[in-house]
């Protein structure tokens, strides 16, 4: 096993505009873990993930992925070097169909055979994503947008996932079916960092979490140790 | 919940329902505009002014000259498809496809090689106008938009304005004020019989060749991979981005394939109108930016028919609706229906004809 985290944040510090939205955050996610990271509407959880994919760039502070400073490369090359960002909200090519976002996340490789065997392998996966393959994807459901942005990231062969707030406005049982897939995901070997306001599900699936509140991190630890830590319990699982 | 459910109905429904005078205005307008239309061309039909080879003429024109708009018009709506700007530099970027054809053409012809070569020459003058053009547009991406990529949308749209004219005087300084003849090569000459009617052979040849530019540039955007990457772009740069698309080669491939298109536009309008000036490119400019709204900016079959459309309504309209008033020579009155048509558009239809179709089925 790899002893060195595969991707490391350290004193990460992003403004927009004047306005300061992350102070001094550092998180370190292991090889093959899952790690989340819950907070309140506009702690700086998206903020965060948006900077580590390179859409923002941070101010000070470093981040590092498979050993390599990222901190400064651009947004593509990020993408290139293996880390796949599933936005907030899914932003899926809506005038595309579900073929061609899957292919979409495909764009940067050329091996025929295994770009359709990996998309043979997600739509097994997601089964319904099978009925909807020729469908534009701005007509599908939530859950079922859900599915196509992770399919999407995952057609790339990321070594890494950055989830953001993937049960966002999805009914109660497409939900489970979200947090079932990230597990059976991460059981392939995918490390995931897992952005969540649903804390209690978020930190059942997680190995570790971090709460962040106001731009800063305010706890860490396992995820079982964070469930029962009371501050998190009346803050978050209410 | 009860208090939501307490409020029997929405208010703003019933203010919908009434008729806002404004509403009442613009109806008017819009019924008065078309009844004056359909009077104008029913006298002008009966009198019997204009015979069915004129007609064709007319409408051949339109189709020759609208071509060139479509051309045009393509190169605005794609920038604006992936940058959202407008690049008020176009119509300068075809003038100078303009010159550089003229350039071409005219040495040929000084040693009879464009006589002697017809396909060869024309390719060369096509060739060398896009070079040039799409030189000139993905120069005047990477110094005067890309430091704005990330500035207020106003920044950008003054620059442009600004590149217009820095082009316009350029050539002014190089090459004069007069205006200059293009060659007139012995092939152009004979006119082409199409279903028993004369057509000039420059416009046989400008539409054709525009008709292949354009299935050519449908392929590039629809079928290649760079094309794919320009509709990525369009829909959500960072998304693109984070497919590992590189967005600034993207928004460069697209001002050399707009340019370059504009370029080939640029020669076409030369050999239409058989002169080069360095001011020609402002009004087909801004012509081909309505065909592009028109058709819905960002839109790439828009503005290929926005651009047809266009030119069919300015050749025939003045005919059609302005004869029927008694005005004096009609024609001269071209740029009129063509600015009208834009600034009705914008009033009326602002998301263009197709602007709407976002969400369609696809096999």
């Amino acid at each position: 096993m790899n002893v060195q985290p595969i991707l490391q944040v350290t004193n990460l510090h992003v403004s927009y505009d004047q306005i300061e939205v992350l102070r001094g955050v550092s998180l370190s996610v292991d090889h093959g873990s899952i790690v989340t990271l819950i907070g309140a509407n506009g702690a700086g959880k998206s903020t965060l993930l948006r900077c580590i994919s390179g859409i923002l760039r941070p101010k000070m502070g470093s981040i590092t992925f498979a050993g390599a400073e990222i901190g400064e490369r651009p947004a593509h090359l990020i993408a290139r070097s293996g880390l796949a960002h599933v936005p907030e909200g899914r932003r899926l090519f809506a005038k595309l169909t579900v073929d061609e976002n899957l292919r979409m996340g495909a764009f940067r490789r050329n091996d025929r055979r295994g770009i359709d065997n990996d998309r043979e392998h997600l739509l097994e996966v997601f089964p319904r994503l099978r009925e909807r393959f020729r469908q534009v994807s701005g007509t599908l459901s939530g859950g079922e947008q859900q599915m196509v942005a992770m399919a999407r990231a995952l057609m790339s062969r990321p070594r890494m996932l950055l989830l953001d707030e993937p049960s966002m406005g999805l009914s109660p049982i497409m939900v489970d079916f979200v947090f079932e897939t990230i597990r059976k995901i991460n059981g392939e070997g995918m490390t995931i960092l897992l952005v969540e306001q649903n804390a209690s599900l978020a930190l059942q699936i997680a190995t570790n979490a971090y709460v962040i509140e106001n731009g800063a991190i305010s706890l860490e630890g396992s995820g079982v140790h964070l469930m029962d830590d009371p501050r998190v319990r009346e803050a978050y699982l209410g | 919940m009860t208090a939501t459910n307490a409020l029997p109905e929405r208010p703003q429904r019933r203010v919908r329902g009434r008729v806002s005078f404004t509403t009442v205005i613009s109806w008017m307008l819009r019924i008065t505009i078309v009844v004056t239309l359909l009077a104008s061309a029913v006298s002008s039909v009966l009198k019997d002014r204009y015979s069915i080879d004129q007609w064709f003429d007319l409408v051949a024109f339109g189709i020759t000259i609208g071509s060139v708009y479509a051309l045009i018009a393509l190169g605005y709506t794609m920038v604006y498809g992936v940058l959202r700007l407008i690049n008020f530099a176009h119509g300068e970027i075809v003038m100078a496809g303009s010159f550089a054809g003229f350039f071409v053409a005219a040495s040929l012809d000084s040693t009879g090689a464009l006589n002697r070569y017809p396909i060869l020459g024309f390719a060369a003058m096509l060739a060398i106008a896009l070079l040039v053009s799409g030189g000139i547009a993905v120069l005047t991406e990477r110094f005067a938009y890309r430091p704005f990529r990330h500035a207020p949308r106003l920044a950008p749209l003054i620059c442009a304005i600004g590149v217009s004219f820095l082009l316009q005087q350029s050539f002014r300084g190089f090459f004069g004020t007069g205006l200059r003849s293009y060659p007139d090569p012995d092939w152009l000459m004979p006119p082409v019989s199409i279903f028993g009617f004369d057509v000039p052979a420059v416009q046989v040849l400008v539409v054709s060749s525009a008709i292949v530019v354009m299935v050519g540039l449908y392929l590039i955007v629809h079928k290649t991979r760079m094309g794919t990457a320009m509709r990525a772009v369009s829909e959500d740069v960072d998304v693109a981005t984070l497919m590992g698309i590189n967005v600034d080669r993207v928004v460069t491939f697209t001002f050399a394939l707009g340019g370059a298109v504009g370029g080939i536009a640029g020669v076409f309008y030369g050999l239409v109108f058989k002169q080069v000036h360095f001011f020609m490119g402002f009004t087909p400019g801004i012509k081909a930016f309505g065909a592009a709204v028109l058709g819905g900016i960002g839109n790439v079959p828009g503005a290929m028919i926005g651009g047809i459309f266009l030119g069919i309504c300015e050749s025939v309209a003045p005919a059609l609706l302005l004869d029927g008033f008694g005005i004096p020579a009609p024609h001269q009155m071209r740029d009129l229906v063509a600015f009208s048509l834009l600034i009705a558009v914008l009033i009326f239809r602002p998301y263009g004809i197709f602007g709407e179709r976002l969400a369609r089925r696809r096999g």
